[in-house]
């Protein structure tokens, strides 16, 4: 059993205001090197805050949460983040989007362009590298957002709701290429969503939180071989697992 | 779809032309010669001038050079204040629009500057640097700046907190996310206040020619034909200036359309 990468324990947060909003409340999740965790839970749940907790947007208003055994400081390419709403950088071409974090690092223009043809590749849209955002579609846009935190090699991806926003169709087929480049890179990834096919489909392990404040509900793991493929998503073990999570939330 | 629109505009100020032209010949004979002044009369005013009277002037506005002269003397000052207003402006907005810090202590002299009309400070200005350029391209700078200022920070306050989230998280600090992510979304903003700010520019030099007795300049060309009063010259004052302006307007569009490639467009 390897030590958790990433860690929360009985982290809460409330949002301050008028009417404060306690989003998390005594959390606790661990996520292991090189597994695909999904945080699954209806909207409103917590799972985005607790995302841009461990990304490094928020402080816990309790509880501690840690990355690779140290405490989370400011926000940084080690804990790749896709974030919910669309920030593709539009006034940036599609080579310049995945090659911006390589060059906040300070690669040099070789370097940097021999990553993105990998990432371009990758993702299948090296024919748009020279292309603006407003050419591509919503799928595309969002492929080219985790390409460009892929980019740096984070030891950790936080990757929320980045499906959310696509039709049924396109989202199958953004969950296969998400599923391929994963296969190929192996990263540590936790992903938010609040579709349970879709965290079945993905992830080695499921955290269903419940709705405010969330916390941490149930926990499946799912035992489904890889690849997965159409023909999983209507294998018995999948439909099974499928309703068990159903009943829960 | 451009070209269709631009042959309609073309249609529009040709009928303009065409409009005048028979007005004018209608007036022609018609119209009273002799005006009032307010102390005295004065004879052969043409109201309306015609072609004719107006291509005679514009002959005399030409060949005499002075016409030329007054267009470069004009242009010049109104250029260099935009440029000299802008840059401050510019440096500033994005200064109070970036850190909290800096607009807190910039605030109180840009409230100052905001709610004093440029032109008011003319007698200031002249009082201060004499007639000729230096007060005339102060007063430019000064109502430039203080727009440009306020494009510039509306223009970085606009970046959506998702695009500053995204590059933070890549790893960007905070000169690269200035540089590439502050600077390109401000700059539509920026341009869009210097259109405004040109407009701006080209009244102030017009009332501060109009007090400074020197030519080669157009506003003096424009306060001396309302003197006698020369109406041929003062309509070809009018539509030179009206020019320059588009041209300048136009120069800031191409900028403008530069700088925003990247974004969506509507059906035109």
């Amino acid at each position: 059993m390897t030590a958790p990468v990433l860690e929360a324990v009985d982290v809460s947060y409330t949002y301050p205001g008028p009417t404060p909003t306690k989003a998390l409340d005594g959390l606790s999740l661990e996520v292991k090197d090189h597994e695909f965790v999904a945080l699954l839970g209806p909207v409103g749940c917590g799972k985005t805050t607790l995302l841009r907790i461990f990304a490094g947007f928020f402080q816990p208003a309790a509880g501690t949460v840690r990355c690779g055994g140290s405490p989370i400081g400011a926000p940084g390419w080690q804990r790749g983040y896709v974030l919910q709403e669309e920030a593709i950088f539009p006034w940036m071409t599609v080579r310049e989007n995945v090659e911006f974090g390589l060059l906040a690092k300070g690669l040099d223009a070789p370097a940097r362009r021999t990553i993105g043809d990998e990432m371009l590749t990758l993702i299948g849209l090296s024919a748009f590298e020279a292309a603006y955002p407003k050419e591509l579609s919503a799928g595309m846009s969002k492929m080219v957002e985790v390409a460009r935190v892929f980019a740096t090699d984070p030891s950790i991806l936080l990757l929320d709701e980045p499906f959310g926003a696509l039709d049924a169709q396109t989202r199958t087929r953004m969950q296969d290429a998400l599923a391929g480049v994963w296969d190929r890179l192996r990263k540590t990834v936790l992903f938010v969503t609040h579709d349970a096919e879709e965290a079945l489909y993905l992830a080695d392990r499921i955290v269903v939180l419940s709705p405010r404040p969330g916390r941490v509900k149930a926990e499946f793991a799912v035992d489904i071989p890889r690849p997965r493929s159409m023909e999983t998503r209507f294998s018995a073990g999948f439909l099974t697992l499928k309703r068990r999570i159903w009943e829960t939330t | 779809m451009p070209k269709v629109r631009l042959r309609r505009a073309l249609v529009a100020l040709l009928a303009l032309i065409a409009i005048y032209g028979i007005a004018a010949e209608i007036g022609r004979g018609r119209l009273p010669d002799r005006i009032w002044m307010g102390s005295h009369y004065v004879e052969n005013v043409q109201l309306l001038p015609t072609f004719g009277a107006l291509a005679e002037e514009g002959t005399f506005l030409l060949e005499s050079r002075i016409l030329a002269e007054s267009i470069v003397a004009s242009s010049r000052r109104v250029l260099i204040g935009v440029l000299l207003g802008s840059l401050i402006g510019i440096l500033l907005g994005l200064g109070t629009g970036w850190a909290m810090r800096f607009e807190h202590l910039a605030d109180p002299w840009v409230t100052l500057f905001r709610f004093t009309p440029a032109l008011a400070l003319l007698p200031l200005y002249v009082a201060w640097f004499g007639y000729g350029e230096t007060s005339k391209v102060l007063l430019i700078a000064t109502g430039v700046a203080v727009v440009a200022l306020l494009g510039a920070h509306q223009g970085v306050r606009g970046v959506p907190r998702a695009y500053l989230d995204a590059a933070a998280s890549l790893g960007a600090g905070k000169r690269l996310v200035f540089r590439r992510i502050v600077l390109p979304l401000a700059l539509p903003a920026i341009l869009a206040s210097l259109r405004i700010a040109i407009a701006l520019a080209w009244v102030t030099i017009v009332v501060a020619e109009l007090i400074d007795a020197k030519m080669p300049s157009l506003g003096y060309l424009l306060a001396l034909s309302g003197a006698y009063p020369r109406v041929p010259q003062m309509l070809i004052a009018l539509a030179t200036l009206a020019a320059l302006v588009l041209v300048f307007d136009f120069a800031v569009l191409l900028l403008h359309a530069r700088a925003t490639r990247w974004m969506k467009r509507t059906a035109s």
